[in-house]
């Protein structure tokens, strides 16, 4: 191997280094702002302030009441975790059968599914609003659970329908040898196979539904139910925005998401490196 | 029963179609006196062994063994006590809790039999158990399986493309060839009366000697006639094939088992050949003999002999059209024959075969 250290590798660096700063100035300032003092808001902006203000974390879990951070935190894990299990539980079974049974049903209903794909949600926003109201769940977690619901199906079934037609069949033949129904062999054997892309389906869906402020304005925004980043938006005011508490909200709103990464990641990075090894 | 034939011949098919996961066109499959056509292949009560031996690779090896009790709601004490008895006789106890992917070939080859014999089911299925295994090993397990199935005594259908296998694991063995049952029987009676062609060029290693004569008679009887050369047949052959009169002045094929071909003048009627190549390989020698006359280049000789060496097919057309015939002779070791030399080569004659050149049947009655 060789270990020289020439200009090439030099530049190299320096280009990741940038990089890497690059990255990071965002984290910085959000660590900066939210520790910042009231008096330091706008004097120093880009000094990290020398008396930090830990405080600001308390302030802003206390600033609002109805719905307090707490419940908004809250709602934002309900619908997430309610949307991905359903999107995870019906787009692996929808695509077992597509990619399992083929016929010209299967083909038609994949084409449709790959269609979903394109079609933005947002051009839908209105006759869904008109539906949920009708449906009386406006404003319910469920609306939202049933938006994610059908705006991820199309990409999901999609995942799911490419990974399974690649599983081989052995697996499931054997099983119905010994006498497992479709069910058992499903959810004891397939399933299981299945957890590279439920990885994927879980962490892409479930990061753009965490962080959606557009959709969650409209359907539960002024609810008791409003999720994470409505709650952040209403910190900023007409008149009066305190900077500080917005970026501690933020923090607050991000710290469920690094938990979660820290522990499950050994676990994730296995799941998707360990594919269907035998 | 061992079900062989060479890649694309369908035997894997009709074992899927004994274990149900093929539909038949026609035909019953009967366990026992029991058809099976329409049943689901978990309500059959066979076990099968995949090839790459299917072990579910998020489960443990007792899950894995556990996996067809359970898909039977058996006792969870059941479950125990059977797996832990079919893991002891398979030597796998202190491997339960491991994964499959953690086992060697060999180990993971046990667990999936395990998985067929926990269920004590009314007949196994296994599709070539053995290809995923090195020559070493594939020995050692098909004494193993071969032990394991005797003790068990239970109806096994072993599918493999390895003719070596099927000799010496079947009781009885069924050759097939594009889709048709060929011939099946003991494996010692299809290795020493084959059926046609095809049967006679695919089992034996190395294979039947074939070369085209023409069938020549006169007052003293039947004589094979090739270029410069006549082989006379004893009356013992004649007499076993009264089809044989039909075949007059007309050309067939013989074969001969290397082993039944004798280096040197030992008194009955011989023909003489120009020693090629000789391959020493310690308990025994085999001297490759060439002379005139005329390969038989049929497509089952092709498909057969394609089946063992991928060259056979153009080896055989190229002999074809030197019109030349290499016989291969299986003599003992301390051979003092060189490469050069001209011999006499002597037929056993009752081991004599005689196929049709069209139908490639042999010709018997």
């Amino acid at each position: 191997m060789n270990t020289r250290y020439t200009w090439k590798t030099f530049a190299r660096e320096l280009t990741a280094l940038i990089l890497a700063v690059v990255f990071c100035l965002p984290l910085y300032i959000l660590v900066s702002v939210a520790l910042k003092p009231n008096n330091e808001l706008f004097t120093k902006p880009w000094e990290f302030t020398s008396s930090p203000a830990f405080g600001n974390f308390g302030d802003a879990w206390n600033e609002r009441s109805d719905p307090s951070i707490g419940h908004s935190l809250l709602s934002s894990a309900i619908i997430t975790l309610g949307s991905v299990a359903f999107l995870v539980l019906i787009g692996s079974l929808c695509a077992y059968v597509i990619a399992r049974r083929p016929g010209k049903l299967s083909g038609l209903l994949y084409f449709l599914f790959v269609l979903g794909i394109i079609v933005p949600f947002q051009l839908c926003i209105v006759p869904l609003y008109a539906a949920f109201r009708w449906m009386g769940v406006t404003g319910s977690y469920l609306s939202m659970i049933i938006l994610w619901v059908g705006v991820f199906m199309p990409l999901t079934v999609f995942l799911y329908t490419g990974f399974t037609r690649q599983l081989p069949r052995d697996y499931e033949e054997s099983a119905r040898v010994d006498g497992a129904g479709i069910f058992r062999t499903f959810f004891r054997v397939v399933f299981p196979l299945l957890r590279p892309v439920t990885g994927t389906v879980a962490i892409m869906t479930g990061l753009f539904i965490w962080n959606d402020f557009f959709a969650s304005l409209i359907f539960v925004g002024g609810t008791n139910n409003e999720t994470i980043p409505v709650a952040i938006y209403s910190f900023v005011g007409e008149y009066l925005t305190k900077w500080n508490l917005v970026f501690a909200v933020v923090i607050i709103a991000l710290l469920p998401l690094v938990i979660f990464f820290v522990l499950a990641q050994k676990q994730m990075i296995r799941g998707f490196a360990g594919g269907i090894r035998g | 029963m061992v079900f062989v034939g060479p890649s694309g011949c369908g035997k894997t098919t009709a074992l899927r179609m004994v274990a149900g996961l093929e539909d038949i066109t026609e035909g019953t499959i009967r366990v026992g006196d029991k058809i099976v056509n329409g049943i689901d292949p978990g309500e059959r009560d066979m076990a099968m062994v995949f090839q790459n031996y299917a072990l579910y690779p998020h489960m443990s090896i007792f899950e894995n063994i556990a996996f067809p009790l359970r898909a039977r709601h058996t006792s969870k004490s059941e479950v125990r006590s059977r797996v832990e008895r079919t893991a002891a006789l398979l030597g796998l106890t202190e491997y339960l809790k491991r994964k499959p992917r953690t086992l060697s070939g060999g180990q993971r080859q046990r667990v999936a039999m395990g998985r067929a014999i926990v269920r004590e089911p009314q007949a196994f299925l296994m599709d070539e158990p053995l290809s995923n295994l090195d020559a070493k090993l594939r020995v050692q397990m098909r004494s193993e399986i071969s032990n394991l199935q005797r003790d068990l005594g239970v109806t096994t259908i072993y599918v493999t493309h390895d003719q070596v296998e099927a000799m010496t694991m079947g009781t009885r063995i069924a050759i097939m060839r594009k889709g048709v049952l060929q011939q099946q029987g003991p494996p010692q009676q299809v290795y020493a009366e084959p059926a046609n062609i095809f049967v006679a060029a695919f089992i034996g290693s190395p294979g039947m000697n074939f070369l085209q004569a023409t069938l020549g008679r006169d007052e003293s009887g039947f004589e094979l006639r090739l270029p410069g050369q006549t082989l006379r047949l004893s009356d013992a052959v004649v007499s076993a094939r009264p089809a044989l009169a039909a075949y007059v002045d007309r050309e067939l094929a013989m074969g001969i088992r290397p082993e039944s071909l004798a280096l040197g003048p030992t008194g009955g009627p011989s023909l003489r050949a120009t020693v090629s190549r000789i391959e020493v390989l310690g308990a025994e020698s085999l001297i490759y003999v060439t002379l005139a006359g005329q390969a038989v280049v049929s497509d089952e000789m092709i498909e057969a002999a394609v089946d063992v060496d991928a060259t056979a097919a153009s080896t055989l057309k190229q002999e074809a059209e030197q019109c030349q015939v290499t016989l291969i002779v299986r003599s003992e070791p301390d051979t003092d024959v060189r490469v050069g030399d001209q011999v006499n080569i002597t037929p056993i004659q009752h081991r004599l075969h005689l196929f049709d050149l069209e139908s490639g049947a042999a010709v018997t009655s």
